[in-house]
Order: C-alpha cells, then sequence, then structure tokens
C-alpha cells in the first residue's frame, strides 16, 4: 500500500512554505528617506506580520541607539520605522537574528 | 595540475583573469576544446558562475570590480586624473587597457607576454610580476603541444593556451576583445539651493540606455523616496540632497534590473509594456523576461503634519 499517489501529503507544500524554519516570507524592503537637513529614516517594510515588531523595534533601538517605532499601514501592514540611516545595522541584525535571510533583503535608496 | 601548488596565490589571480574571457568563449561554442577542458578542470565550472557576475559589472559600469584591479587604480589613476566627478571615467578609460592586459596573457602567452609585459606594463605589475615570472618560466617553454612527444601529462595551463591559440586561429576578429562594452557617461549631479539636486544630464542617460525617460525617473524617484521633475531645459530637479555617487548607485541598480538582460547580461534589450506588466526583451539572445514593476512602498511622514492634515480635510 505505497502508493505515492494515495499519499495525503501535498508534494508543492514545501515549495510553497519554503523551509519550515523561516516564517519570513517575500521580501524584506528596507528603504531610506531623507528628512530635513541631514536627517533620514529608515523604515522596514515586509516583515511577517507573525513576529512582533513591537519587541523586534525594543531590541533594534537599543541595539543600533535610535529612536523607532512601528507604523500601522492600510496597504503594507506594520512596518518599522528607525531615525537615522540604519540600513546596514538592520541588514545586518536580521540575518544575525535570523528573521531574514541576505536574499530576502531589499535594500532601496542611494 | 602538477605543479600548482607551489604559487597557488598567484595562479588564482591568473585564473580569475582568464576565466573572464574563457568564460565567453565557452558561452560562445566556437570549440569542442572548450567543452573538453571544462571537464578536466571541474575547479573550473565553480569559478565560472563567480565570474559571470564579473561579466555582469563590466558591463553596467565596471566600476565594482575594483577588488581586481587595484593596482591599476592607485598607482596610476588616481593621480593622473584629479576631476572630483570622474569617478566613472576613471574605471570606462580603465577598462580597454585592462582587457587588452587581459587578452595578452590569454592569447599570446608563448611568445608575447615576456616582451609586453617588460615594455608596458612593467611598473604597473611591479608587484605581481615577481609571482608571475615563476609561472612566466613554466608557461614560456612549453609551446602548444610540448606533451606531445613526452609521456608526462598535460597540465591545465598548457591545455588552456592551447585553446586560446586555436580559437585564436579560428576566428582572428575575437582578437580586439569581446562585445562592446557598456560605456555610460558618469551622472552630473549638482545641488540646487540646499534642499534640491540637479540630475543635467538625465535625458543623455535615459538616452544612451534606450529608456523612456519617464521610467528611468520613476524608478530613480521611487528608490530615492522623493520626489521630483523635470525642469525647462531637460533637467532632472530632486528633492533632498544627493551625491553623483549616490545617484550612480541606483543608476546601476536601474541597469542590472532594467537594461541588462537577465539571461546573457548583454545591453540590447528593450523594455515593453504588455499587459501592465514590463517585460525585456533581448536583442542579442531573444530571450524575453518580465521585470519587476517601480513601486515607491511605504513611505515614512516626513513633512509637516499640520500641513497634510489641512490638505486632507
Amino acid at each position: 500500500m505505497s502508493i505515492q499517489n494515495l499519499n495525503t501529503r501535498d508534494p508543492f507544500a514545501d515549495a510553497i512554505k519554503g523551509n519550515d524554519d523561516d516564517i519570513q516570507d517575500g521580501l524584506v524592503h528596507i528603504r531610506i528617506q531623507q528628512r530635513n537637513g541631514r536627517k533620514t529614516l529608515t523604515t522596514v517594510q515586509g516583515l511577517s506580520a507573525e513576529y512582533d515588531l513591537k519587541k523586534i523595534v525594543r531590541s533594534c533601538k537599543k541595539e543600533f541607539a535610535c529612536n523607532g517605532t512601528v507604523i500601522e499601514h492600510p496597504e503594507y501592514g506594520e512596518v518599522l520605522q528607525l531615525q537615522g540611516d540604519q540600513r546596514e545595522n538592520i541588514c545586518q541584525w536580521l540575518t544575525k537574528v535570523g528573521l531574514a535571510k541576505p536574499d530576502q533583503l531589499k535594500v532601496h535608496g542611494f | 595540475m602538477e605543479g600548482e601548488d607551489g604559487f597557488d596565490p598567484s595562479l588564482l589571480k591568473k585564473k580569475k583573469k582568464k576565466k573572464t574571457t574563457f568564460d565567453l568563449d565557452a558561452a560562445l561554442g566556437l570549440d569542442d576544446s572548450a567543452k573538453k577542458e571544462d571537464l578536466i578542470d571541474e575547479s573550473a565550472v565553480d569559478a565560472t558562475a563567480a565570474d559571470l557576475d564579473d561579466n555582469l559589472d563590466l558591463e553596467s559600469f565596471g566600476k565594482k570590480k575594483k577588488k581586481k584591479k587595484k593596482p591599476f587604480n592607485l598607482d596610476e589613476l588616481e593621480g593622473a586624473l584629479p576631476e572630483g566627478g570622474g569617478a566613472d571615467d576613471i574605471v570606462i578609460a580603465d577598462d580597454p587597457e585592462e582587457e587588452e592586459i587581459n587578452l595578452d596573457m590569454d592569447f599570446s602567452m608563448a611568445k608575447k607576454k615576456k616582451r609586453s609585459k617588460k615594455k608596458d606594463l612593467d611598473e604597473l605589475f611591479a608587484d605581481k610580476m615577481d609571482e608571475d615570472k615563476g609561472e612566466d618560466k613554466e608557461n614560456v617553454d612549453d609551446s602548444s603541444s610540448t606533451w606531445a612527444g613526452s609521456d608526462r601529462d598535460y597540465t591545465y595551463d598548457e591545455l588552456l593556451k592551447r585553446v586560446f591559440e586555436i580559437i585564436l586561429d579560428k576566428n582572428p576578429d575575437m582578437a580586439g576583445g569581446r562585445k562592446p562594452k557598456f560605456v555610460m557617461r558618469p551622472p552630473q549631479v549638482l545641488r540646487v539651493g540646499t534642499k534640491k539636486t540637479s540630475f543635467a544630464n538625465f535625458m543623455d542617460i535615459a538616452k544612451t540606455l534606450h529608456r523612456l525617460p519617464k521610467h528611468l525617473l520613476d524608478f530613480l524617484l521611487a528608490e530615492l523616496g522623493t520626489s521630483g521633475s523635470m525642469d525647462g531645459n531637460q533637467q532632472l530637479i530632486i528633492k533632498g540632497r544627493f551625491q553623483p555617487k549616490q545617484i550612480e548607485n541606483v543608476l546601476r541598480r536601474y541597469i542590472k534590473e532594467y537594461v541588462t538582460c537577465h539571461t546573457c547580461r548583454s545591453p540590447e534589450t528593450i523594455l515593453q509594456k504588455d499587459t501592465r506588466l514590463f517585460f525585456l526583451q533581448c536583442e542579442s539572445c531573444g530571450s524575453r523576461c518580465s521585470v519587476a514593476s517601480i513601486k515607491s512602498g511605504f513611505q515614512a511622514v516626513t513633512g509637516k503634519r499640520a500641513a497634510i492634515r489641512a490638505k486632507t480635510t
């Protein structure tokens, strides 16, 4: 009784879900925006909703010594927003903590 | 492969250079022996992937290659070209020269190498010479088929050289190098007042890339997360302060995504819009693939909130 077609296991499940250990799906967009003067904002869009963004931002703020917040956006969901140019920092941090793989990060801006 | 253990570092360097040209030739499928070559040296195959990347860089701006050609830039060109914004110029001017060197090293190793090197590259390659010399000796004293008479094994270098000689014999026009490289003018970026930046040769760049200025404009503004517009004399005014270097980075990304073919990396492509999606059609290899749409994504509030509130209500 080992006919493969009768198995209930969905052969495409892996391809759709990816590996079990990463919850992150899709790209994480990391953008930079210029504010007044030489000040900048870094926004991180596309982190999975399963993560607790509040906790992430709390530890980011501590790690990078900057302020930050979580913003609810009707279209893009929860977006992380950090003060200053934290693109490098956030990329390293996200990969170090294991929230996203390097190829899932997309850095925009100059 | 017998002698390789001795001078590993220099060999690595050389191999890389060879591969850039070697890949292309193999890809052209001109010679059967090219394939044979591949089979013989398994390690070469690994390197090809990395080297394809190099090829891409060559095509886009040729600048990321810095790693490889450090000796050049530092020794010669930094001093020679004092103008500030000419970063691209430097590299572009630099490229053909390097190409020549590559070819010298690759194709005519047996006869020409020593002479040409002594002549003009002595001071440039001063540090490399020492490493190469050991290899030179080895390379020079074997002609294309020295192993024919003896019963010793042929080395990888010998085989590679043989392949290049055959290729060169069969098609002499290859000697001039590969396809014309993607040469681009560096962006002229100036500050207008304190808050705005003008991108003077925006139209030229759009033209050299064969892209609609509007498409490039959309991409630039989305990536930089600002607003901007064309002014009376066809230059782009962007809100915010930007350095030429920063604009160049964005342009490079644009070229990688929307100009070079994703399959063969040639810049001869057409961007078509088909049912709301952009497709990149390659002229040289005929591949067609969709490219990402330009999205500006989430934009944080940077202006005065009071003003926004006044506008919406």
